[in-house]
């Protein structure tokens, strides 16, 4: 079952091409990297399929229901969070358990089940000792983790992640990985994550999609090669 | 204890209660999604609102909702346009909301000055009951809208993209919370004033988000810092007869300066102190 199918995708902004001939899948249990030089539009790629961004021609399906036919849930981490720089008036708890109203809570208390799914989230990224402190007042590494407790906490069927390990610590990466593959391979998750430790990531990963400069195109213009299988180390 | 005797001042009190409960609310929305001048933007507007009611013979409170509503709708509609300098929308929408207001006051032949300066800057003598009963609505609907939508609410004004992928109806909930806000600076104009109601709207959220690390917490703290300045700007306001939405802002500044101030002292003595542990461990 395929969570993300872009077929043939173009994207420009105003006159200018950027996205060109872009077509790939991302099912369930796939966990797929997007690698890309600076500049090569992996975060605009990303917004076209999230739809905070309209393509310019081609089509992005995101399927509404995930592999047991409930209401497709979707995790986004992106590159940057503006409200994290600004003050906002929340602690690392309130904001992980925020997560949690995507799963059906978005009128209802956080029972048990909810608040053990938070504090699993937050051990997962080392940030259980820092739950009550203000949001505002972490550090750039710490913002990202607690973006991606957010992310853990809310269980979605599919991730989308801008660039999740920025600032951490390859043990940290390494451990975040696993997580992942762990989350794709036993519970059926799909993984869609735009990276630049593509040598670190390729043993959990399944597919690798690259984007590449058209070298005939006037402007600058990314497409992809191909959506390469990867092939796993002996265990 | 004689002007809680005066029916205008019963009234003042009750609409001022109102207004506290919900101007934090949306206070710290405004602040919180780089909005704060919005409310100011449409207090100008609103006073073309008030001067169309008064030049077409029309109780303005309801051509001021109407007015209102419609330039929050646009605003939201220019915000998006103009994602990166979101502060064209309101230099934009200010001076045009200004500029009908003086056209369609010259129009009246200045028959409305009287009413207008009431506007302007605020009257606790003409607060009628009517205004008293649409505050309490309002603050009914504004409350039970908060208490029922605050967690999307929450995820919205923390980042709207993640709202989004969430499938929240970021467009609609955007569109109708700036309604609220115009509709509510509409109700409230006439007893603050239109160039200061802003002001009234912004203060306690922001003083309060100084106070409290959580989202709940400075609303509480907000809504009691209102009450605050509000009761204590009327009594000024009926002692020595300043304008109240001078009064209540002046307070509120005043609040805002001691909070600065305590905040400081507590940081200095909490490092002293922290510093005073360190050199006995050391020792």
């Amino acid at each position: 079952m395929h969570y993300i199918e872009v077929k043939n995708l173009a994207f420009q902004y105003e006159e200018e091409r950027i996205l060109e001939n872009i077509s790939f899948e991302v099912g369930a249990s796939d966990f797929v990297m997007l690698t890309g030089e600076n500049g090569a539009a992996k975060t605009t790629l990303l917004r076209n399929i999230l739809g905070l961004l309209k393509p310019t021609k081609g089509s992005v399906q995101l399927s509404p229901i995930n592999r047991l036919g409930e209401r497709l849930v979707i995790g986004y981490v992106s590159q940057q969070v503006a409200s994290f720089n600004a003050g906002f008036p929340s602690t690392v708890l309130e904001l992980v358990q925020s997560g949690r109203y995507q799963r059906g809570k978005w009128f209802k208390k956080l029972d048990k089940d909810d608040r053990e799914h938070v504090r699993r989230s937050l051990e997962s990224v080392g940030m259980w000792e820092m739950r009550h402190k203000k949001i505002g007042e972490l550090s750039g590494g710490q913002k990202q983790r607690i973006s991606l407790a957010r992310v853990f906490a809310t269980d979605p069927d599919l991730f989308v992640l801008d660039e999740p390990t920025t600032g951490m610590d390859t043990n940290s990466r390494e451990e975040f990985y696993k997580l992942l593959k762990h989350n794709s391979s036993e519970h059926g998750k799909g993984i869609l994550m735009v990276t630049h430790d593509h040598e670190e990531i390729r043993h959990y990963a399944d597919k690798h999609i690259e984007l590449v400069r058209k070298e005939d195109s006037p402007w600058r213009c990314f497409s992809m090669d191909s959506c390469k299988e990867l092939s796993k180390p002996l265990s | 204890m004689e002007m809680f005797f005066h029916g205008f001042m019963q009234r003042a009190f009750q609409a001022s209660f109102l207004i506290s409960l919900i101007a934090p609310i949306l206070g710290l929305f405004l602040i919180l999604r780089r909005q704060s001048l919005m409310a100011d933007t449409l207090s100008h507007v609103s006073l073309a609102g008030v001067a169309l009611g008064l030049l077409i013979g029309v109780n303005p409170t309801f051509t001021n909702i109407l007015v209102v509503s419609v330039i929050a709708i646009v605003l939201e509609y220019l915000r998006v346009v103009y994602r990166t300098y979101s502060e064209i929308s309101i230099a934009i929408l200010m001076s045009a909301g200004m500029a009908l207001a003086l056209v369609l006051m010259g129009l009246n032949d200045g028959g409305a000055t009287l009413s207008m300066n009431q506007f302007l800057f605020g009257s606790i003598v003409t607060i009628s009951e009517q205004q008293v009963w649409m505050l309490l609505i309002l603050t009914i609907i504004i409350g039970l809208l908060y208490l029922i939508f605050r967690k999307p609410l929450y995820i919205l004004t923390f980042d709207e993209e993640t709202a989004f992928t969430a499938g929240l109806p970021i467009k609609t909930m955007s569109v109708l919370f700036n309604i609220l806000t115009g509709i509510t600076i509409a109700v409230t104009m006439p007893i603050v004033g239109a160039l200061l109601v802003s002001a009234i709207i912004v203060l306690p959220a922001a003083i309060s988000m100084r106070l409290s690390n959580r989202f709940n917490g400075v609303i509480l703290i907000g809504i009691v810092l209102a009450l605050i300045g509000m009761f204590s700007g009327l009594v000024v306001s009926y002692k020595i007869g300043t304008p109240p939405g001078a009064s209540i802002t002046l307070i509120l500044l005043i609040v805002f300066v001691i909070t600065i101030f305590m905040k400081k002292i507590l940081h200095y003595i909490k490092r002293e102190k922290l510093f005073k542990s360190t050199d006995m461990s050391v020792d």
